[in-house]
């Protein structure tokens, strides 16, 4: 019978949109007060790490504090770009993380995605301050190390930059995802089968998330080839791509105009 | 102004009234008292009360009712979806049973009223965060923030991003109606394309952004530190504001424990 009712659920989940297109954050409320802070408590550390790297670089080069912010706006701003989604007949929106994490690295990432969230859950109502630690736990810690991790390794394995950018996108989303249905059925589950309602969760985000995370795949290796044509320097600058040019960060002078 | 833009503004909340008035600190503190005791309540009734209050005054202060509505929309959408998973996956005993594409359906009473609760304290909890940012701008939630000890690092990088989003966000729309003009959304594959091409667009306008940025702050005598303002020490009427929630929020939640539970 949960097998029936679990396709059930996979049959109504797409009318419950938009609920499920902001579903990768965990709306304020749901967490009980023990899971909230056992995710804050995992989160903690790893805004700390980011906030560590951050004052080293910036203490290098002042340049870096207001490069990471502005990176972070610009990640907050895609990751509200609306993707279409046809299996849903329905709009939803990227996470961000895996591109985030492959130009400015995951401690970095952690600590743009904290500040993301908590903006949204002030300014947009998508996510929220007691769920705070367990949305940065599943898109900014979980999201970013499987975005760089799979860059990382995919580029060392030989794997075109564009490739390795769609694998981070899309894999990122995925692994963001799979987090936060743990993090629900494992909080949720009560006196029922926890396995059972982390089947169901994972079900009921399959019908959005199967063909969003390959859009976001698509869209983070748009971006990072974007980047590649139009300023590789960028990407040696941020250490993406193997340092060719001499220059520093700091020095890199910038391009007016571009494509509108 | 887009409605992305205007949904993450804080213009409301610049507006002068008794609430915008009130120190952000104790504002903040207040708030996570309620959602702390929205998440503490073991019935709906609780959470509805502060659903309605919220959005009361909201309206009151003049907040468009079209962006209270945009605001709540997905969380109710959430709540919807929480209500209808508890009901099927969790409790024993039978309420509604009804068939459904060829299955039968059971609701049960003990998942109807987990259900219920948990979408009573999900709008209850949204609510309560949208009042707090329509009536508190946003840099003064940062500074607040600063005040109760978050790491002034964090707190400039907030303050970065929320200032440059909307910047961000205009170069986004400019962007993507130049593209939509020459049909770069006509069908799946360029749209995606073109999703792709803004993204660049806007990462590369930000790294831009930051460079004149930096240079911008540095003539200003930026050394890696932006001054952030300080708040003025807490005055008498905020410690009694403080006081006097805490204790009607204890009081509220004793009577509904001993009345509920």
């Amino acid at each position: 019978m949960n097998i029936k009712k679990s396709i059930f659920i996979f049959l109504l989940m797409p009318l419950a949109l938009p609920s499920t297109a902001q579903a990768m954050h965990i709306s304020e409320g749901i967490l009980p007060t023990q899971w909230a802070l056992l995710w804050y408590a995992v989160a903690i550390p790893f805004v700390a790490w980011g906030l560590r790297d951050l004052r080293i670089k910036s203490a290098r080069e002042p340049f870096f504090k207001p490069m990471v912010g502005l990176i972070g706006a610009a990640v907050f701003v895609i990751s509200c770009m609306p993707i279409p989604v046809p299996m849903a007949g329905s709009c939803s929106h990227p996470c961000g993380t895996g591109m985030a994490s492959i130009l400015i690295g995951p401690a970095m990432t952690v600590l743009v995605s904290s500040i993301a969230l908590l903006l949204q859950a002030l300014f947009l109502s998508h996510g929220g301050l007691t769920t705070l630690g367990g949305n940065i736990v599943s898109m900014g810690i979980v999201g970013s190390l499987a975005g760089w991790s799979i860059f990382r390794l995919t580029r060392r394995l030989g794997l075109p930059a564009w490739g390795s950018a769609f694998l981070a996108g899309m894999l990122s989303d995925w692994a963001t995802y799979a987090a936060t249905s743990l993090e629900l059925a494992s909080a949720l589950h009560g006196t029922g089968s926890m396995p059972k309602l982390l089947t169901a969760i994972g079900i009921s985000f399959l019908p959005t998330q199967l063909p969003l995370g390959i859009f976001e795949g698509i869209v983070t290796a748009g971006v990072y080839c974007f980047i590649a044509a139009r300023r590789p320097s960028l990407l040696e600058c941020l250490g993406v791509e193997r340092k060719r040019c001499a220059c520093e960060l700091c020095e890199c002078e910038p391009k007016t105009g571009g494509v509108q | 102004m887009s409605l992305l833009s205007e949904l993450f503004s804080d213009l409301f909340a610049r507006q002068d009234n008794a609430l915008a008035r009130i120190d952000p600190r104790t504002k903040l503190i207040v708030a996570l008292s309620i959602l702390a005791a929205v998440i503490y309540s073991p019935t709906p009734v609780f959470p509805l009360a502060i659903v309605i209050a919220c959005v009361a005054v909201t309206v009151a202060i003049g907040l468009p009712c079209r962006l209270i509505a945009l605001r709540l929309i997905a969380p109710m959408g959430i709540a919807g979806v929480l209500l209808v998973l508890q009901s099927m996956f969790s409790g024993s005993t039978p309420l509604w049973k009804f068939p459904a594409f060829g299955f039968d359906l059971t609701f049960t009473r003990e998942g109807w009223h987990t259900g219920c609760l948990m979408a009573a304290r999900v709008v209850g909890g949204v609510s309560v965060m949208l009042l707090l940012s329509s009536v508190t701008p946003a840099h003064r939630v940062f500074l607040a923030l600063r005040s109760l000890g978050i790491s002034k690092t964090w707190v400039e990088i907030a303050m970065l991003m929320y200032r440059y989003t909307f910047v961000l966000l205009d170069l986004t729309a400019d962007v993507t109606e130049a593209q939509r003009v020459r049909l770069g959304y006509s069908n799946l594959r360029r749209g995606i394309s073109s999703a792709g091409v803004v993204g660049g667009v806007v990462v590369l306008r930000a790294i831009d952004q930051a460079v004149r940025t930096n240079e911008a702050m540095r003539v200003r005598g930026y050394k890696g530190e932006i001054p952030l303002g300080l708040l003025p020490p807490l005055a008498w009427r905020d410690a009694w504001i403080i006081t006097g929630s805490a204790f009607v929020l204890s009081g509220i939640l004793i009577s509904l424990e001993v009345l509920f539970r």
